[in-house]
């Protein structure tokens, strides 16, 4: 299964040296994200891509090749799998379409493959899928023309059936700083299932998390049974769960089961965190990161009055509570403010506050309270207001750093989210050394499912 | 008293997918899932037999394999008070019945206002997964249930309790006292080890659980059995 994610050299069948073809992608997205292995471009004619010579006579290619990727039509894809098997290529990405997605299960074209592959040994990705994305090792074999120097690397490992997710999963999850390990386009799954690819991740010292994006699933018993195993978090989006009870069943009981209500029976036993969207997946991946949420008692911290009581309702929602903080800790932060006109309490409204020491202050002494279990910091929050509390001098990467050291020394969760301008949420983001959520009531539902994470262990 | 494995015998022997409610309750007690005190009768020094060992107030229900939504097909007659309502009863389902299978089922009313449903279906990917929820009517207008894979532990049995949004009808509202969730845990695990144990049953349907004085009791049931492969 390594061999799919970290070959030592791949070989791309169908590249030609024209504009329209896709397979010739595939070699320019390896090579701009930094695949350090040897890369065969072999197609029909003559002609190199991304400075290699296509190869025209498949005699040509060398011993060792350890991974084909396969864009080449329906009816040739098998005939390809015999080069691969005479060669000594035992893994193939197949990325072709037409297969039973088009013409149904009882085709020739997938009969042929089956038997080339059963022939020569072969394990499959796909077909119909773009393959892999290893910012580990720089494969990344989708035939459309991406920029991967922009994927960020992280310890998250993604497997869907969908081509279109597997791109948009790898954009959303580097815009939003969690990083990806892989990204796997599963396809058809004619050869390799989720059973499989769930059973390597486990293993797979890169990665940390395990989200999967699945239509249908081959094996639930099995895929539950796996889950309760790993120590892995396992974030699922499940879709295509509209409503398919059997309308011949007899009982109730058999009426009311649907895709949807299994789902979530089943994925709860097994610890499985359930969303319902790709954007979802990333507050999870977030939410994760941070360290674990033991309890339902929040501190939180907003810079401003409106947000504070937002943020109430949806602690409330989530079933959270802010406990009242001590008289004597409240009269401390109250000392930091600058028009004593806002009584702290919990949810505090720190717009009174105007010092960055006295939001260091409040953060570390909340935090370390034994009745609380994690915070809320919605900050009101730009270039401007940092120079005001810095008195002149721009401290965000140290109170950011400074938040990341106190969350690490006390063990517990901090909802990092900023009220500001799109651009410096983004710049925010960027240089945070622990997750930004998005917006404030995004970041206590990221905590709701940190909790519930933990907690279901 | 009979197995289940015999009961599921007889019915798949005689090609039939349906077991009787009383069929249905002698497999749910032989897996100690507490049933509503019931005696099948046919004749009417039978059923008198019946009322005098249960004592007033009864339900009667015709009990057939191929009934299905008994109140529907005006098959039930719930709070019978005196041996001259049961004797009418009795006479008026057995003339709508009136088939080779059929009886009258005499049993105990149980008293309780709460009503819930349980159950068992096999799903294609997951196998045999059990059900709770509001059960009588409000089954079928809220669908307010949950589902587990069987087999259930205790904390699945406690968590789909919790999961459903009328969990509340298993407090103590209005006086009428907190159900008693280790024993009703008890009996979703129980309908989860029917599950496993005969791959023969498709569906089960316990509905109504009526909670009497804090106790679930299956009031109705219902079992659905594999068709029978075809033979060559």
């Amino acid at each position: 299964m390594k061999k799919f994610f970290y070959p030592s050299s791949i070989a791309v069948f169908g590249v030609a040296d024209s504009p329209g073809n896709l397979a010739r992608n595939i070699v320019s997205n390896c090579r701009e994200m930094g695949f350090k292995g040897e890369i065969f471009p072999v197609g029909r004619s003559h002609g190199s891509v991304a400075g290699r010579k296509i190869i025209t006579d498949t005699d040509a290619l060398p011993a060792g090749i350890e991974l084909a990727v396969i864009l080449v039509p329906a009816a040739y894809v098998a005939e390809t799998l015999d080069i691969c098997g005479r060669k000594g290529i035992s893994h193939a990405i197949i990325s072709t379409a037409g297969f039973r997605e088009y013409s149904g299960k009882e085709n020739r074209f997938e009969k042929d493959v089956l038997a080339a592959v059963k022939h020569h040994g072969i394990r499959l990705i796909g077909p119909n899928c773009i393959g892999v994305i290893c910012t580990n090792s720089g494969l990344c074999t989708p035939f459309n023309p991406l920029r991967p120097k922009r994927f960020k690397k992280g310890r998250i490992s993604l497997v869907t059936q969908s081509g279109g997710l597997t791109v948009q999963a790898a954009h959303l999850y580097s815009e939003e700083h969690v990083g990806f390990s892989k990204v796997i386009s599963i396809g058809n799954k004619l050869d390799l299932n989720e059973i499989d690819y769930l059973k390597y991740l486990m293993d797979d010292e890169d990665t940390e998390q395990i989200h999967l994006h699945l239509e249908s699933i081959e094996d639930g018993r099995k895929l539950i049974d796996l889950a309760r195993k790993t120590e892995k978090p396992i974030v699922f989006f499940k879709s295509n769960v509209s409503d398919t009870s059997a309308k011949i069943a007899k009982s109730h009981t058999a009426a009311l089961l649907n895709d949807d209500r299994i789902v979530t029976g089943a994925f709860r036993q097994a610890g499985i965190i359930r969303v319902r969207s790709i954007h979802e997946m990333t507050v999870c991946a977030k939410a994760l990161q941070l360290p674990p949420l033991s309890g339902d008692r929040l501190a939180v911290i907003s810079l401003s009055g409106g947000f504070s009581v937002i943020l109430g309702d949806a602690c409330d929602e989530y079933g959270f509570e802010c406990p009242s903080l001590p008289r004597e800790l409240l009269d401390k932060i109250e000392s930091f403010r600058r028009g004593g006109v806002i009584r702290m309490s919990n949810p505090m409204d720190f717009g009174d506050v105007h010092s960055i020491e006295g939001l260091a202050f409040a953060v570390e002494h909340c935090l370390k309270l034994d009745h609380i279990d994690g915070m809320v910091l919605a900050l009101f929050y730009d270039p401007g207001i940092a120079k005001l509390l810095g008195q002149g001098s721009d401290n965000t990467q140290q109170l950011l750093d400074f938040l990341d050291r106190t969350m690490n020394a006390c063990n517990k969760p901090i909802a990092l989210s900023f009220l500001s301008e799109r651009q410096y949420i983004e710049a925010y983001k960027k240089i945070s050394p622990f997750p930004v959520f998005n917006d404030p009531v995004e970041s206590v539902q990221g905590l709701r499912t940190n909790r519930n994470y933990w907690k279901a262990r | 008293m009979t197995s289940p494995k015999k009961i599921l015998e007889t019915a798949t022997s005689q090609k039939r997918t349906v077991l009787s409610e009383y069929e249905s309750k002698l497999i749910l007690s032989a897996y100690q899932i507490p049933v509503t005190r019931e005696f099948l009768v046919n004749t009417e020094s039978e059923l008198f037999r019946a009322t005098n060992e249960i004592g007033y107030p009864l339900v009667l229900k015709g009990c057939s394999e191929d009934i299905f939504h008994k109140t529907e097909q005006n098959l039930v007659r719930v709070d019978i008070r005196n041996d001259d309502e049961a004797g009418i009863a009795f006479k008026d389902i057995m003339a709508v019945l009136n088939r080779g299978f059929s009886a009258v089922l005499v049993q105990e009313l149980v008293k309780g206002q709460r009503e819930l449903v349980m159950g068992m279906t096999r799903d294609r990917q997951f196998g045999a997964s059990v059900m709770f929820g509001l059960g009588g009517i409000f089954t079928e207008i809220l669908e307010d249930v949950a589902f587990r894979l069987a087999p259930l532990d205790k904390r699945d049995a406690l968590e789909m309790m919790e999961e459903i949004r009328g969990r509340r009808i298993l407090e103590n509202i209005r006086g009428l006292g907190a159900a008693d969730l280790d024993q009703l845990g008890e009996i979703l695990i129980q309908v989860g080890r029917i599950g496993i144990e005969h791959d023969i049953i498709k569906e089960i349907d316990i509905n109504p659980v009526i909670i009497s004085e804090g106790k679930g009791i299956a009031a109705d049931a219902l079992i659905v059995l594999e068709p029978s492969p075809i033979e060559s």
